[in-house]
């Protein structure tokens, strides 16, 4: 949510440190900040709310509560601590017929005149990002922000009354009811949606807690308005919301729990905002239902305090960082903290809750590490051992392990929510990823210098119900597979395979060059593991982009000296392979009649671009002349 | 991957951690309501998650931390565990984020087990996983399965080979096991504490390798493979 700076500076006598200094408080005693947007007579801090404390930090009040914890500051104009003033008059009827709702409020003003709102008020919900709309609308968005307490406004003269008596209804819908909501899109509703009705007329007037109905809407000509706060049930408004797609800040706010106290103080603030905006005053105000919200009285050890926090705080200073808590009554004697919670404090139920909270305004900071000590494994994990083996000597046989998706387009097991139509399905073997992974790599053999691609994978695959670890392998030199070359590179990775584990896999699939089987049913007859194998660390490697263009490779064959190097050979057609050049490998090597022939591979690719022959020609042509230069006689 | 799951293990061996596993498409009771995350509320919101067509009592698991609650159910105290593994998250993919992706979580439950083991254990572990010496810090934050629940950074020793030193990284999510947990788990929590820590082994890729997309990690290129 956006936090204004200025706003959040009215609930204080004293000045504030810096926004940034604030910011900064709040990261390392409260919430995260996303976002530090200075403007010209403002700072807006973005800051990101977590569910645990947004039924009343959601709000500009809860956010100046927090940092007067923080900072240990007291609050001035907080609205929440005077009792709220709601009376009950039979004039406004309001009837709760929902599980959905426990309190409802309604406030009737008449005279109120409908216009833009002033400089300051416009200004204010511009730098949170809320558009002003009018002065009703913006005292409502107002006091939301504010409060956290999400409200609205009716246009009394579009609502039913039997000789000025006006009835609310909050009830569950009827299958199949329709609502034209504020912005003019129609609902279709369900009997688990609480709606507001105008039980005179019959009118829907709005979803319960998520959006107001367009029936009752506030205009330029409203005259007379039926203000409403009221508590509706956190799980409820979120199903709806989630169902109709209507996420708007009045569900977020419920969905969180707001404290249903707080609704009614709303009311009165709203009132008063109001009146002060566009006039008018209260004919009658109703409401139905309770409204004050007690805490249970938390308790903790500061034996338990101190032993969860890694701390050795005292008595005393427990003590001191309660005292700003703003918390209904705090005791810390005797080794045990006891504390009531204000009501909007839905938050501090467990000791946890509470041992969390004094950590954090204390400052985890505070905290020092205990060096963890030496201590030996005596469980060991076959699968995690095994696999790990046959990694080691897969890799040792220069083949490479690739990690590809669990999804597919076609399988036995579908997903209900899918990210993409090829990915509707558990796999449920390792075969078909394997065989697109090495047609992924042959086009590359050249220029990764691989004879062949030798892939493996190891990884789960689903059936209908179980789940199963399994290890596949892949091998191909060719564009095509041929089984007179590449079946024995198989079989000698099978071997060392078989080698490894002491037992021989059964293959569930051999074909073309694929083998796959399973790691799970072979594991419980394999050698107990008595000890990790014993790593070597290396300095890592740092990953280096690569070019998605393709690579163009040329050969080249000389004579030299018997006495030469390959080495110098190398560095020589390095040297002279230009910006392109991204790979020179030796191929083979051959004597006849006192002479050496050499043959290596130059693999050229460009970052930017598809490379052209002729532009390879052209570092070709002066590599053979650094060749011959050197002395060396090109074949 | 392999290489640094490998490492992770070998590390946290030293000091007792075992290595544990689970399944990948995971009861939900265990993904999520027996890490203290209710049916309809906003913490669920918080991952994004597979279901299953036809088993509507399943998931695919958008963290290791079901490991956790199987391993508290079958062993006994006190633990040391880690559980590296796949896990899948329903959100869009870009050079960050990946629907599916290796998480690791560490746990530590027993008498007296405190934040200050934590942020221990943690520094512990990046020192040697980063080869210097590691300093972390904590920011409150909010996971539903721990309470008190923080953001650790960390940052490398300065020292001019290494680029990552010398400043904050944020890395990983931690936190005191909630007691809901511990009990859902058949754990007195009023005897027991400990903590628990979750991270991407990605981020662990991007830091220590300098890997710009994490997608490359999952889509069997030999052209990033066999860089490593």
């Amino acid at each position: 949510m956006k936090y204004s700076y200025n706003w959040l500076q009215t609930y204080f006598k004293e000045t504030l440190p810096s926004p940034e200094i604030l910011a900064d408080k709040i990261t390392f005693h409260s919430s995260e900040i996303e976002e530090l947007i200075p403007l010209d007579s403002d700072t807006i801090l973005d800051i990101k709310i977590l569910p645990d404390k947004s039924a009343w930090l959601m709000s500009h009040r809860g956010m100046a509560r927090e940092v007067a914890n923080i900072l240990q500051l007291p609050m001035q104009n907080d609205p929440l601590v005077a009792e709220p003033n709601l009376v009950k008059s039979d004039q406004i009827q309001i009837e709760l017929n929902s599980k959905n709702c426990d309190f409802y409020s309604s406030s009737l003003l008449e005279g109120v005149k409908v216009g833009p709102s002033p400089a300051w008020l416009k200004n204010q919900l511009e730098v949170i990002g809320q558009r002003s709309i009018n002065n009703i609308v913006d005292a409502t968005n107002y006091i939301m922000f504010g409060l956290g307490q999400p409200l609205h406004a009716f246009d009394a003269d579009k609502l039913g009354n039997e000789n000025g008596v006006y009835k609310i209804t909050v009830r569950q819908a009827v299958l199949g009811e329709e609502i034209i909501v504020l912005t003019g899109e129609t609902y279709k509703l369900n009997q688990n949606d609480a709606v507001v009705v105008d039980q005179v007329s019959g009118n829907l007037i709005g979803i319960a807690g998520v959006k107001g109905g367009q029936v009752a809407a506030v205009d330029v000509n409203t005259k007379n308005i039926l203000l409403e706060s009221a508590h509706f049930d956190r799980v409820a408004v979120r199903k709806t919301a989630k169902r109709l797609k209507l996420q708007t800040d009045a569900a977020k706010r419920f969905e969180n729990g707001i404290s249903r106290q707080t609704s009614a103080i709303a009311m009165r603030e709203l009132v008063q905002k109001v009146i002060d905006l566009a006039g008018g005053k209260v004919l009658v105000q109703s409401f139905a239902g309770e409204f004050s919200e007690s805490r249970k009285t938390v308790t903790c050890s500061i034996e338990k305090l101190n032993s969860v926090l890694g701390l050795n705080l005292a008595e005393a200073e427990v003590e001191k960082i309660l005292q700003s808590f703003g918390a209904v009554t705090s005791t810390v004697t005797g080794g045990e903290i006891k504390l009531t919670p204000s009501f909007e404090r839905d938050d501090l139920v467990l000791a946890e809750d509470l041992i969390e909270d004094i950590g954090r305004i204390y400052g985890f900071h505070h905290i020092k590490s205990v060096v963890p000590e030496k201590d030996t494994v005596h469980k060991f994990n076959q699968r995690f051992f095994y696999a790990e083996k046959i990694r080691q000597a897969l890799i040792g046989l220069g083949f490479s392990e690739v990690y590809t998706s669990s999804f597919r387009n076609q399988d036995k097991v579908k997903l209900e929510n899918a990210l993409a139509s090829d990915k509707q399905f558990l796999r449920s073997t390792l075969t078909q990823n394997l065989i697109e992974a090495r047609q992924l790599n042959i086009p590359h053999r050249e220029l990764l210098g691989l004879s062949a691609v030798k892939v493996f994978e190891i990884g789960n695959v689903f059936n209908i119900k179980d789940e199963e670890f399994r290890v596949a392998l892949g091998v191909q030199s060719g564009t095509a597979y041929k089984a007179k070359v590449d079946e024995p590179i198989l079989l000698a990775a099978l071997q060392a395979v078989e080698t490894t584990l002491e037992k021989e896999p059964e293959l569930l699939y051999n074909q073309e060059g694929i083998v796959e089987f399973s790691l799970d049913k072979l594991i419980t007859s394999l050698k107990a593991v008595e000890a990790y194998e014993t790593l070597v660390f290396h300095e890592p490697k740092q990953y280096r982009t690569f070019s998605l263009f393709p690579a163009i490779s040329r050969d080249i064959a000389m004579w030299v000296p018997e006495d030469t190097e390959v080495q110098t050979i190398l560095d020589l057609l390095q040297e002279n392979s230009g910006s392109t050049g991204v790979l020179v490998s030796h191929l083979d090597t051959f004597t006849k009649e006192g002479k050496t022939s050499h043959a290596f591979r130059l693999v050229f690719q460009a970052f930017d671009r598809t490379l052209r022959d002729d532009e390879v020609e052209v570092v070709m042509e002066q590599i053979y002349q650094q060749v011959a230069t050197a002395g060396f006689e090109v074949r | 991957m392999s290489q640094m799951i490998a490492e992770i293990n070998s590390i946290f061996s030293e000091i007792g951690f075992v290595f544990a596993e689970g399944p990948e498409r995971e009861k939900i009771s265990f993904n999520f309501d027996a890490l203290n995350v209710p049916n309809d509320h906003p913490s669920r919101d918080m991952q994004d998650t597979f279901y299953l067509e036809n088993d509507p009592e399943m998931v695919m698991r958008t963290h290791t931390s079901p490991v956790q609650i199987r391993y508290m159910k079958e062993n006994n105290l006190p633990i040391k565990m880690i559980c590296p593994g796949k896990v899948f998250r329903n959100e869009a993919t870009d050079a960050t984020h990946e629907a599916q992706f290796f998480q690791l979580e560490g746990l530590m439950v027993g008498k007296g087990v405190s934040m200050g083991q934590l942020k221990g254990t943690i520094e512990y572990f990046f020192s040697k996983f980063f080869n210097g010496e590691v300093e972390v810090r904590f920011r409150p934050s909010f996971f539903p399965f721990v309470e008190p629940g923080v953001e650790v950074d960390m940052m490398i020793k300065k020292n001019e080979y290494n680029k990552l030193s010398g400043r904050w990284i944020e890395i990983m999510g931690a936190g005191m096991v909630h007691p809901n947990v511990l009990q859902a788990a058949g754990i007195d929590a009023g005897v027991y504490q400990g903590f628990a820590f979750g991270m991407g082994i990605d981020r662990l890729a991007v830091l220590k390798y300098g890997v710009d997309d994490i997608r490359l990690m999952y889509n069997g290129d030999l052209r990033f493979v066999n860089q490593f």
